[in-house]
């Protein structure tokens, strides 16, 4: 309530300000230090891409499918490659689909991991950061020496993938999981188990399930607001229903069930992927696919489960090298009209860790 | 009790502080790339039968090549420049290539002062030996 003679103070956060991840901008209306109304701006890094992929072929646009979600580049890209193969009815060859499986997971565990990293940063944990993006980084070194790029490894192409992996990756990978066991429990001794932590996070910034449903967000979020929901089981796509994992829901709606749910999921991850390299067969990954391809008239909707949330690729064709229209449906978009609902009521220290726990990328909400 | 986890957080923190160091110390030390990686172009010029997939495949109109036809109505390249602040080093360009003349390299200190030396004449850039290795010296 306003004390008589004060006003409502407006103060801009972002577009560059450091918790905002990326060029973010919001109004913030305050009423001392307690946040009565946020007004989200969004556009910074809006580079067009739908448009963009009108004027380049089919195979030219894959390199820029990476620049949407960067974090997890070959999530995008298998949406991208998955939607003009069902447009084309081309088949992939089994190596390739359980090459673009493990790319994809570590992918997810990555872009998780910089979730979890920047989310102990907002609220100045420098530890637990360094110590995710250590261990992020094996996984960029494993993208870099098979795809060539680190964060936009350009992987995929329609048909397959790009090239085999080399000799070394598999047991890099190997070494990988193995490790993995030792990585998830130091995160949780030093940033989920710790008190300061969790009386940060614990029951700020509830997201009702309800309200949740209502707006349609997706991904982790939703999971964290107790409804069990994943594109990867509901509707599977590639491969995704030869493997055994689960889905990990929670019940508490709050900023640490909105942290935790994602170390959670890259336990899952980390399933799919010991799955993935026991089963992958030899043979080759790239199927026979004209030069030039032009899929037939007719148009295409695919989804998959991206680390941000659902992600939809639709796609017009009209017969040429060149697809008519291009719409993309992305998670982490939709999930930014959370954000107003729940900052209501709650100080302006808080809004930096409820704004970290809705894991937004910027590439994504501009395109 | 309150304040267990704190003192789980220092425990793995203080082993840790005994690990191997992981930072590297750069730029005194440089780092030997995967030969995969997609940091830089090079041309091998005398390869180079200038058919022009590698434009047709860029995305982004990066590679401007001319030719002259010979006595045996052959085409011989002229010049062969890459705008490389247009280049997404995406490589499309070294796939599409029949005679793998273009090639992806591991040469990643790239910076220049001036716009107009992102313009890369790739014939020039052939003859420099470090470039042509393919590897930062």
């Amino acid at each position: 309530m306003m004390i008589e003679g004060t006003q409502e103070y407006s103060l801009n956060m972002g577009p560059q300000h450091p918790s905002t991840h990326g060029v973010f901008r919001m109004v913030v209306h305050l009423d001392g230090e307690v946040v009565t109304k946020v007004e989200p701006k969004i556009g910074y890094l809006h580079r067009g891409l739908e448009k963009m992929a009108e004027s380049r072929t089919y195979t030219q646009f894959i390199p820029y499918t990476d620049r949407l979600d960067y974090l997890a580049g070959p999530h995008n890209s298998l949406g991208y490659v998955q939607a003009v193969e069902k447009l084309m009815d081309t088949e992939v060859p089994e190596r390739a689909e359980y090459l673009r499986i493990i790319f994809a997971e570590l992918g997810r565990i990555a872009s998780h991991l910089v979730m979890i990293a920047s989310g102990s940063l907002d609220i100045s944990g420098w530890t637990p950061w360094s110590y995710c993006f250590r261990d992020r980084e094996r996984i960029l070194d494993l993208f870099e020496m098979t795809a060539g790029n680190r964060m936009t490894p350009n992987y995929f192409r329609i048909g397959g993938v790009s090239q085999d992996v080399p000799e070394e990756f598999m047991p890099a990978l190997k070494s990988f999981l193995e490790d993995m066991p030792e990585m998830i429990e130091e995160y949780y001794g030093i940033f989920f188990g710790n008190e300061i932590a969790q009386s940060r996070m614990k029951s700020v910034g509830i997201l009702p399930k309800e309200l949740a449903e209502n707006l349609l967000i997706t991904g982790a979020n939703l999971r964290a607001s107790g409804v069990q929901y994943d594109v990867r089981k509901a509707e599977p796509y590639g491969i995704y229903d030869r493997f055994d994992f689960e889905i990990p829901v929670l019940y508490g709606c709050d900023t640490y069930d909105r942290h935790f749910i994602r170390l959670l999921e890259i336990q899952e991850s980390k399933k799919i992927i010991e799955q993935a390299y026991k089963d992958i067969p030899a043979g080759p990954v790239m199927t026979k696919v004209p030069k030039v391809l032009k899929p037939p008239v007719g148009k295409v909707y695919h989804r998959v489960e991206n680390p941000k949330g659902e992600m939809g690729w639709y796609i017009v064709s009209n017969g040429s090298t060149k697809p008519a229209r291009v719409r993309i449906r992305t998670g982490a978009f939709v999930n930014v009209q959370m954000l107003p609902e729940i900052v209501k009521g709650w100080k302006i220290q808080d809004l930096v860790t409820i704004f970290a726990s809705m894991d937004l990328v910027l590439g994504e909400v501009d395109k | 009790m309150f304040g267990k986890g704190l003192l789980k957080g220092l425990s793995i923190t203080i082993k840790r502080l005994y690990g191997p160091n992981l930072t590297e110390y750069y730029p005194e030390v440089k780092p030997i790339l995967p030969t995969r990686t997609r940091s830089s172009m090079v041309l091998e010029p005398e390869k180079c039968i200038s058919c022009g997939l590698c434009i047709n495949a860029c995305p982004n109109q990066v590679i401007i090549l001319t030719s002259e036809k010979d006595e045996k109505n052959k085409k011989v390249l002229q010049t062969y420049h890459m705008n490389m602040g247009r280049c997404l080093l995406c490589g499309l360009c070294t796939e599409a290539c029949p005679t793998k003349a273009l090639k992806l390299c591991q040469v990643y200190e790239n910076a220049v002062y001036h716009r107009q030396e992102l313009l890369w004449d790739m014939i020039a850039r052939s003859k420099q030996a470090n470039i042509s290795s393919g590897k930062v010296e």
